[in-house]
């Protein structure tokens, strides 16, 4: 079996809304934000996962990390399923949000990097020699004292990606991690991620709206939109299927939200 | 950073001793007018050592809260945590922190003070060190009446209105706003067998010999049954809680 297997998976929100006058109940609307989405991932690739918003990406990756129950599905990763022992199942994960922040804000990276030590139980040897390849890589080292709160958005996503990878996860996902990055910051952080899926094998599920994080990083390429699989495979018969000039290149990088927005379109989201 | 720590201990030793002082005003005034049964001097000790651990009682750990409203709580859960013994320890860490920052000075202070106004000594030595184990126990049965105020708190989004409610509860029925003591009898037997009153007026009492010492081992059974009742009441909560909890958002 591949190493994430996921085989018709399902989740609905119940949305209630706002009452309207005159009656009785609030109206409730169902979100299918997953509707019967299959695929299975190798160890080691490296996949880009996109889509519009509100696609289920989000839900996507909190089910895999066993924070989100689903409806109905089957989701093994490394032969564990998610949500029943999410303890277990945690600990050979990392993950980064691009929008919340998972060390703590008033203290030194060094100190958040070392309570994060004791929460995985990494042992000090092997944490500081990940430690110190990770800050070499992710070029932290000036940084280790200064506190979260005085970092740049730049400097703090590379000192969460350093946060979450200290434990040496199988799997490392990335939900929006290039997120309001100036282009410096975004070309060290894909050489980083290139870095760290070769060097180390690590499987990486990327989420993200910026076409050129998928274009420089992934050879495949999943698109959900509506809560269902719509391509899964590699990035270039993506984008050519989807060209309505038939001119792009992939290396023409101007173009490409074009393009996407076009398959968008093409799809009927 | 420094600078903001050492102003707001300053800051709640100035705050915690203006209480204290309004208090013991307050209480030898009824005293001059009607004397109660109870010496004045243990009102004023009980205050004082009110004062001094004001900052057990007090919920001030707003993080999980607003990591909840957030989303930022999805991390936590990305965590190999129990997430009921983090924040226990969390809260447990605070609480002590914020204490004895405060109550060491604070005691000082009390013990400075003219005779009438400031705190006497206690009992005994054995009534000392049976206040202080009482303390201790006392100490982990508010962390996990915190926990189980949390869960409850959880299930809103915005957890003002329940919190301002039960914050009501603790601060009556804790003894901060009048001592335990200074309640009628008939309420008394009931009050103390709270919770609530495990956590500062037990302590007190046996500081002050109100229990007589041999009473103390009844006292600790109290407290240690509260502790065992609140932490497992407030784990099933906690993993009820677990189940629900959508992470909003991103």
């Amino acid at each position: 079996m591949s190493y994430i297997f996921v085989d018709h998976l399902c989740k609905s929100f119940v949305v209630r809304k706002k009452r309207e006058k005159g009656v009785l109940l609030r109206e409730k609307e169902t979100v299918h934000a997953l509707q019967d989405v299959s695929f299975e991932i190798e160890r080691g690739e490296l996949v880009g996962y996109i889509g519009p918003n509100g696609a289920g990406k989000s839900t996507t990756v909190k089910i895999l990390s066993g924070i989100l129950v689903p409806d109905s599905g089957t989701v093994r990763v490394g032969g564990r399923t998610p949500w029943e022992n999410r303890k277990e199942h945690v600990s050979h994960i990392g993950v980064v949000f691009g929008q919340r922040t998972q060390l703590w804000w008033d203290v030194p990276l060094l100190d958040s990097y070392s309570l994060l030590k004791d929460i995985y139980r990494v042992p000090e040897e092997k944490y500081r020699k990940r430690l110190d390849e990770l800050t070499e890589a992710l070029q932290l080292g000036d940084l280790l004292r200064t506190p979260l709160r005085l970092l740049s958005l730049g400097q703090r996503m590379r000192a969460e990606l350093c946060g979450s990878l200290l434990h040496s996860p199988e799997l490392l996902y990335l939900d929006e991690p290039t997120i309001g990055l100036d282009a410096v910051s975004k070309l060290a952080l894909r050489d980083f991620l290139r870095w760290e899926n070769a060097e180390k094998g690590t499987t990486i599920l990327l989420t993200t709206h910026d076409m050129e994080d998928i274009v420089a990083l992934c050879s495949r390429v999943m698109v959900l939109g509506h809560g269902s699989k719509l391509y899964d495979g590699g990035l270039q018969e993506l984008l050519t299927q989807y060209d309505t000039t038939k001119t792009v290149q992939v290396e023409e990088h101007q173009n490409i939200d074009q393009v996407i927005a076009s398959m968008y379109k093409n799809l009927g989201l | 950073m420094e600078t903001q720590y050492r102003g707001a201990v300053l800051g709640g030793l100035i705050c915690q001793t203006f209480f204290g002082l309004v208090l013991v005003a307050i209480y030898r005034a009824m005293y001059a007018g009607k004397p109660q049964d109870m010496p004045l001097s243990n009102i004023t000790t009980y205050v004082w050592l009110q004062q001094a651990f004001f900052r057990m009682l007090l919920s001030t750990d707003t993080d999980l809260l607003d990591r909840i409203r957030t989303g930022a709580i999805a991390y936590d859960l990305c965590r190999p945590l129990h997430l009921y013994g983090y924040y226990y320890s969390r809260v447990l860490a605070m609480k002590m922190t914020g204490s004895i920052l405060r109550a060491l000075p604070m005691l000082v202070i009390a013990a400075l003070l003219p005779a009438g106004w400031g705190m006497c000594l206690p009992a005994s030595v054995p009534a000392l060190l049976a206040a202080l184990a009482a303390l201790i126990l006392g100490m982990f049965c508010i962390c996990a009446l915190e926990n189980v105020t949390m869960g409850l708190t959880m299930r809103t989004l915005d957890p003002r209105g329940v919190q301002a409610l039960l914050n009501l509860l603790l601060m009556t029925f804790s003894g901060n706003i009048l001592p335990l003591t200074l309640f009628p009898d008939s309420w008394q037997r009931a009050i103390t067998l709270l919770p609530y009153a495990q956590m500062l007026d037990a302590p007190i009492r046996l500081y002050t010999g109100e229990y007589a010492l041999g009473q103390a081992p009844a006292v600790m059974i109290i407290q240690l049954c509260w502790t065992v009742l609140l932490v497992a009441g407030g784990c099933l909560l906690w993993r009820a809680n677990q189940k629900k909890m959508i992470v909003q958002g991103g």
